[in-house]
């Protein structure tokens, strides 16, 4: 595999057409070739589709933390309402009263969801404050869209870059890529 | 892809994707204009007025203000719940409007957000300063202390509020500061000077724009926008709920919760509009904040502005329904009192007012919008001041009737408010870009990008 060795050889697909970009990915994939990544500065719609990405698994790990908040929420108001020490009297009202727990176990299973959400988020695509990002073109964020497929075996950079042609591409480039 | 025949177009000019960054990113990436500067200057000598009236009431006592032992809320918890309810168009604008798929959302959507974090600095700040002791603004946090394991009242709505609003702040900064990474990281790489790269860089967490990472994020913020949703709904109703569990006749009303959120966005709208009637001007957009986006906005307020208006009539109808007499007086007292200056301006601001947008030539010229927008604002002010002071100052014993007057500190306070968020507000058109860069190119029509 590519990652034996230190150097991964790219073949990039400059476009400025999301359409394009849709025709040849299915293409290039079709023809058997292992796309590494496509760089947009803007969602493509059956982009993930073209590729073949699985769809994320993050609204599960969504509803976990959803209910890690809920059960935050819970086990804290029954503990400082009634656990600790004595039950704590105000005014004699009720205690462990179930509507009114609900806005606080509401509040936290919202805050626990949204920050474990973009955490994992974080994590899972390697973000990082002051990562420094390897672009392969610096217009991938501002009007270029770039179509990455690992170059295996040198011998397919013919057959990857007619498919690019045939599909539109402003330019095709090959790249060394250093690990 | 959004086209259609039949559908005015979202961004006017036939724009290609480098001219939207090249538009967005010009006030950011240019020299700050003189206008800039004039308006940051004065915004911050206005934020100046609110440290200086903050501080002495911090230091001196909420003695500084007119409350008295009747009216023991007033202007603070006025402006608090001005605040908060400015504070909910953001999330609305970008949360339900993107679960209903309401694409105009776009170009608006980033510069409500952050209208809604600065308009929720301001609220809290209210908060804090009306504690009276404000270095123990922590109590309401159920912290483990040395008083004996005595913990918060799970039971009141102001703990509720402390967990609503906090959560609230929170998420509006993680949806909006995710919204942005894509957009820093265009500045990112359009950046000429190292301190511009090294500080966008760091801001845009090594975005390269992959698929993959697409293909999350959009995930991340459906689902950020499904649970906002109930959230921007649960905050305002729980901020209702401090005075509706009450049972001061005025507060003491189911109605409340829907109506707060109904006048919530009401305001926010209004305060959007008010931004971006100028902004689109100054910062050189029309063509992206288009007179459709306008007209769009001027029929939520239309809207939002009947719906509250439904829930002043309601509130009367109910008062008098209800049989109860000190209910049936604090509303006769609010339309005939010695408040009744305030309730009439709150009725024609928020009732009357926005009626004229059934007429397209209104909802059509931009400086009627502006003009409207900041009456919106004025009337919603004063609803608040309405059911807070005047349900007050006469309720069940008459011996403790009383009036408010409020001082020029609480004056100052309200004014300085105003100065905080525009600072903030400022500081944002300047560093960071006003409009939603990746979703504008996404949406763009398909023939405009092609040369």
């Amino acid at each position: 595999m590519s990652m034996k060795n230190n150097n991964q050889k790219l073949i990039l697909g400059i476009y400025d057409d999301p359409d394009k970009v849709l025709a040849a990915t299915r293409n290039v994939r079709k023809a058997g070739f292992d796309i590494k990544d496509v760089y947009t500065p803007f969602p493509i719609h059956g982009i993930d589709k073209a590729m073949g990405i699985q769809r994320s698994r993050l609204g599960i790990s969504a509803f976990l933390f959803a209910m890690t908040g809920l059960l935050t929420a819970v086990v804290m108001m029954v503990y400082m309402s009634w656990g600790d020490d004595w039950e704590i009297n105000i005014g004699g009202k009720p205690n462990l009263h179930i509507p009114t727990y609900i806005p606080v176990t509401f509040e936290l299973s919202i805050l626990f969801t949204a920050f474990g959400m973009v955490a994992t988020f974080f994590i899972v695509s390697k973000m990082a404050h002051g990562k420094n990002p390897t672009l392969m073109d610096i217009r991938q964020t501002d009007d270029r869209i770039v179509i990455a497929v690992n170059l295996h075996n040198t011998g397919d950079s013919d057959a990857i870059n007619k498919i690019f042609q045939s599909n539109g591409a402003l330019e095709v480039k090959e790249r060394d890529l250093s690990i | 892809m959004y086209e259609s025949p039949i559908r005015e177009v979202l961004v006017e000019g036939g724009k290609t994707y480098t001219d939207v960054s090249n538009d967005i990113c010009r006030p950011l990436e240019n020299k700050a204009t003189k206008g800039w500067w004039i308006g940051f200057i004065v915004s911050a000598l206005v934020l100046a007025l609110w440290i200086g009236a903050t501080t002495y009431t911090l230091m001196t006592g909420i003695g500084t203000w007119g409350l008295n032992k009747t009216v023991g809320w007033a202007f603070d918890i006025t402006n608090f719940v001005f605040w908060v309810g400015i504070g909910h168009a953001g999330k609305l604008i970008s949360a339900i409007l993107l679960l209903f798929r309401q694409k105009w959302r776009m170009s608006i959507n980033r510069s409500a957000e952050a209208m809604t974090i600065f308009a929720v600095i301001c609220a809290a700040s209210f908060i804090v300063s009306h504690m009276g002791r404000p270095w123990v603004a922590y109590w309401p946090i159920p912290l483990p202390n040395a008083f004996g394991s005595l913990w918060v009242n799970f039971n009141s709505p102001l703990v509720w509020d402390v967990f609503a609003i906090s959560t609230y702040f929170s998420v509006s900064l993680v949806f909006w500061y995710l919204g942005l990474i894509p957009d820093i990281a265009t500045i990112r790489d359009r950046a000429t000077t190292r301190m511009r790269k090294f500080m966008y860089n760091f801001f845009a967490m090594g975005w390269d724009g992959s698929a993959r990472t697409w293909n999350r994020y959009e995930l991340v913020s459906l689902i950020l926008a499904g649970i906002s949703t109930p959230l921007v709904l649960s905050v305002h109703s729980i901020v209702s709920m401090d005075f509706a569990t009450s049972v001061i006749p005025g507060w003491h009303t189911t109605i409340f919760p829907p109506y707060f959120v109904a006048g919530a966005i009401f305001s926010g709208f209004g305060m959007v509009l008010t931004l971006l009637v100028i902004g689109r001007v100054v910062l050189k957009q029309e063509e992206y904040i288009t007179m459709g986006h306008l007209d769009a906005m001027c029929k939520v307020v239309m809207l939002t502005g009947s719906m509250v208006g439904l829930a002043y009539i309601t509130e009367f109808f109910i008062a008098a329904y209800s049989g109860v007499e000190y209910e049936q007086y604090a509303f006769i007292n609010r339309a005939t009192g010695p408040y009744a200056w305030a309730y009439w301006i709150m009725m024609s601001c928020n009732l009357i007012a926005p009626q004229v947008f059934w007429t397209k030539w209104a909802r059509s010229t931009p400086w009627f919008i502006f003009v409207l927008s900041i009456i919106v604002n004025i009337g919603m002010w004063f609803e608040r001041f309405v059911i807070i002071v005047t349900s007050l100052h006469r309720d069940y014993i008459t011996s403790s009737w009383a009036m408010y007057t409020p001082t020029w500190v609480e004056f100052s306070i309200l004014i300085g408010s105003f100065g905080l968020f525009f600072t903030l507000y400022f500081l944002f058109v300047r560093y960071l870009p006003t409009i939603n860069m990746s979703e504008i190119k996404a949406i763009l029509p398909k023939k405009q990008t092609q040369h």
